[in-house]
C-alpha cells in the first residue's frame, strides 16, 4: 500500500481513538495496526505542564537569596552539558509548548543555578560564575571534556587558591577553585562591571548588600576583588579590565518583601523591565535592569 | 543514583525528592489513567498520591521491594478513597494491583519517555493531537503548515514511537 494511503488510514484510527470510538478502528494495514496499539496508549499521556506544576507544588526546593539565572539559546542542550561537566542535577524544568524550556532549575553542589530559553527579542546572556569545588583539576578536565573551552589553564594564586577558568559553550564563564572558602556555596556569581566601586554602592543602596571583607585594590586603585553578601549568599566582583569585561549577569533574587525590594532597587537606579505582579507560578515577581546592564528578577514566593 | 541512597537522601531532605519524583512519575500517572474516567481524575489522583508520598516518606522502610511497589498501593488507595467519596459508599470493593496493570503502567512510562525524545516538531504533534485533542487543521494552522505535513509529522513520530518501545 502506497505510504499516502497508510498515513490516511492512521490518521483516520487516531481521529477515531482521540474521540473515544477505539472500536471503530478497522486495521487494514500490519504497519498501521501496530501504531494504533501505540496510538491507543497515547490517551494516557501525562501533561508535561501538569508533570512540571505537580513537581513544583509537591516538592520543596532549595531556595538560597541568590540563584544565578541564565538565559540560553537551547536550555535542553545546556542542562545535560551542567550534568557532564559539574555534575549538576536536574531539580525542574518547565516546558513551553513550542518545545522551549521556560524554567528550568539545576543543582551544583549545595547551589542551584536556574535558567531559560531566550526565544524572539529576548536574547542569550552570559556571564560568570565562580564555583569553589574540592577538586579543581578534575572538574577543569570534565569541564573541558563536555565541551567547554579553556579561558586559562590551572594555576596556584599567590592568594591560596588553585583556579583554572573555561567558558561553556553557551557564553558562560565559569572560574573553577579550590580549596572551597568558608562563607562559600558552590556557585557564586562573579561580575566584572566598570565602575565596580558605583556597582558596590548601588547593591547596598537596591538590595542591602554588605562587604565581607575589605576590597581588594588593584594598583590603580580600582576594586580587584569584593564579595557582597545579600541575606544568605554571597556575590562578587573585580573591575572589568582586559579579557575580563562587563557581562550581563542574570540573578533571581529571593526576597521577603518583593515590593519594596523593588522600590529600593528603582531609587537606587535601576531601570524597571516589569513592575511587580502575581505570577501564576506562585510568585511575587519583579525585574529591573541594573546601571551596570546585569538582569535582576526580584520575587517572594507565596 | 542507587534507588535506596536517593530514598534516604529525600528522607533526610525533603528537597531531594525530585528525583524520586522523577523516576516514579509517569508510571505512577499511567496506573492511575487505566483506573479512572477522566483526565482531571488522572491528575487529581496522581497529585494526591504524591503529596501522600511525600508526607510519609520518612515512614517508608526498606526491606528490598522497590519504592514503586509502596507507590502503586498509594495510588490504589488514594483512587478507591476517591470513589468512596463520589459514591458515598462504604462497600466499594477496591480491586487488588494485578501484574498486567504494572506491566501496562510500566510500557506506558516508557512511551512517555519516548515521545520526550521525539524531534520537537513530532512531539508538538503528539502532543497537541493526543492531549490538546486538536485537529489536523488546527494544529496545522498553529504551526503553519499544510494539513498534509502534520499528517506526514504525526505518521513519523508514530514510526518512531514504535522502533523506540521495540528497542526499549
Amino acid at each position: 500500500m502506497a505510504e499516502r494511503d497508510l498515513i490516511q488510514q492512521l490518521d483516520a484510527a487516531v481521529n477515531a481513538i482521540v474521540a473515544g470510538r477505539a472500536k471503530d478502528v478497522r486495521p487494514v494495514d500490519p504497519d498501521v495496526d501496530a501504531m494504533v496499539a501505540i496510538a491507543g496508549d497515547l490517551r494516557d499521556l501525562p501533561d508535561p505542564l501538569f508533570k512540571a506544576s505537580l513537581k513544583w507544588k509537591v516538592v520543596p526546593r532549595v531556595r538560597h537569596t541568590i540563584a544565578p539565572h541564565f538565559r540560553v539559546r537551547g536550555v535542553a542542550d545546556y542542562i545535560p552539558f551542567l550534568e557532564a561537566a559539574f555534575g549538576g542535577v536536574e531539580e525542574f524544568r518547565a516546558p513551553r509548548p513550542d518545545g522551549l524550556i521556560a524554567h528550568a532549575e539545576v543543582r551544583i553542589g549545595d547551589s542551584i543555578v536556574e535558567m531559560g530559553d531566550a526565544a524572539g527579542a529576548v536574547g542569550p546572556i552570559a556571564f560568570g560564575i565562580h564555583l569553589y569545588v574540592d577538586n579543581v583539576d578534575e572538574l577543569y578536565a570534565r569541564a573541558l571534556k563536555a565541551g567547554a573551552t579553556a579561558l586559562y589553564p590551572i594555576v596556584d594564586q599567590p592568594y591560596g587558591d588553585r583556579e583554572g577558568s573555561v567558558k561553556d559553550p553557551f557564553g558562560n564563564h565559569w572560574y573553577i577553585a579550590s580549596p572551597v572558602r568558608a562563607g562559600f556555596r558552590t556557585v557564586t556569581p562573579f561580575l566584572h562591571p566598570r565602575g565596580a566601586e558605583r556597582m558596590l554602592q548601588f547593591l547596598t543602596a537596591a538590595f542591602g548588600a554588605r562587604t565581607v571583607e575589605e576590597p581588594d585594590k588593584a594598583p590603580d586603585g580600582t576594586i580587584a576583588h569584593a564579595a557582597m553578601r545579600i541575606g544568605d549568599s554571597l556575590i562578587e566582583m573585580g573591575e572589568a579590565h582586559g579579557e575580563w569585561q562587563p557581562m550581563e549577569g542574570g540573578i533571581h533574587l529571593y526576597v521577603d518583601d518583593c515590593d519594596a525590594v523593588y522600590r529600593s532597587a528603582v531609587a537606587a537606579g535601576a531601570t524597571t523591565i516589569y513592575e511587580p505582579f502575581d505570577a501564576p507560578y506562585g510568585e511575587r515577581s519583579a525585574y529591573v535592569i541594573d546601571p551596570f546592564g546585569n538582569h535582576w528578577y526580584i520575587g517572594t514566593p507565596k | 543514583m542507587d534507588e535506596r541512597l536517593l530514598i534516604e537522601a529525600a528522607q533526610g531532605d525533603p528537597s531531594r525528592f525530585g528525583e524520586l519524583y522523577e523516576q516514579n512519575f509517569g508510571r505512577v500517572y499511567a496506573f492511575i489513567a487505566r483506573r479512572v474516567r477522566t483526565r482531571q481524575e488522572a491528575q487529581d489522583i496522581t497529585s494526591e498520591v504524591f503529596q501522600r508520598a511525600l508526607a510519609n516518606l520518612k515512614r517508608f522502610e526498606w526491606r528490598g521491594s522497590p519504592f514503586a511497589a509502596w507507590l502503586y498501593r498509594m495510588a490504589s488507595n488514594a483512587i478507591a478513597d476517591h470513589y468512596r467519596q463520589e459514591s458515598r459508599e462504604i462497600s466499594w470493593q477496591q480491586p487488588e494491583i494485578t501484574d498486567d496493570e504494572i506491566v501496562s503502567a510500566e510500557r506506558r512510562d516508557l512511551l512517555a519517555r519516548s515521545v520526550d525524545r521525539l524531534p520537537a516538531e513530532q512531539r508538538r504533534v503528539i502532543l497537541m493531537r493526543f492531549i490538546e485533542e486538536q485537529s489536523i487543521r488546527e494544529i496545522a494552522e498553529q504551526m503553519g503548515k499544510s494539513e498534509g505535513a502534520i499528517k506526514q509529522l504525526q505518521w513519523r513520530a508514530m514510526q518512531n514511537l514504535r522502533a523506540q518501545m521495540k528497542n526499549g
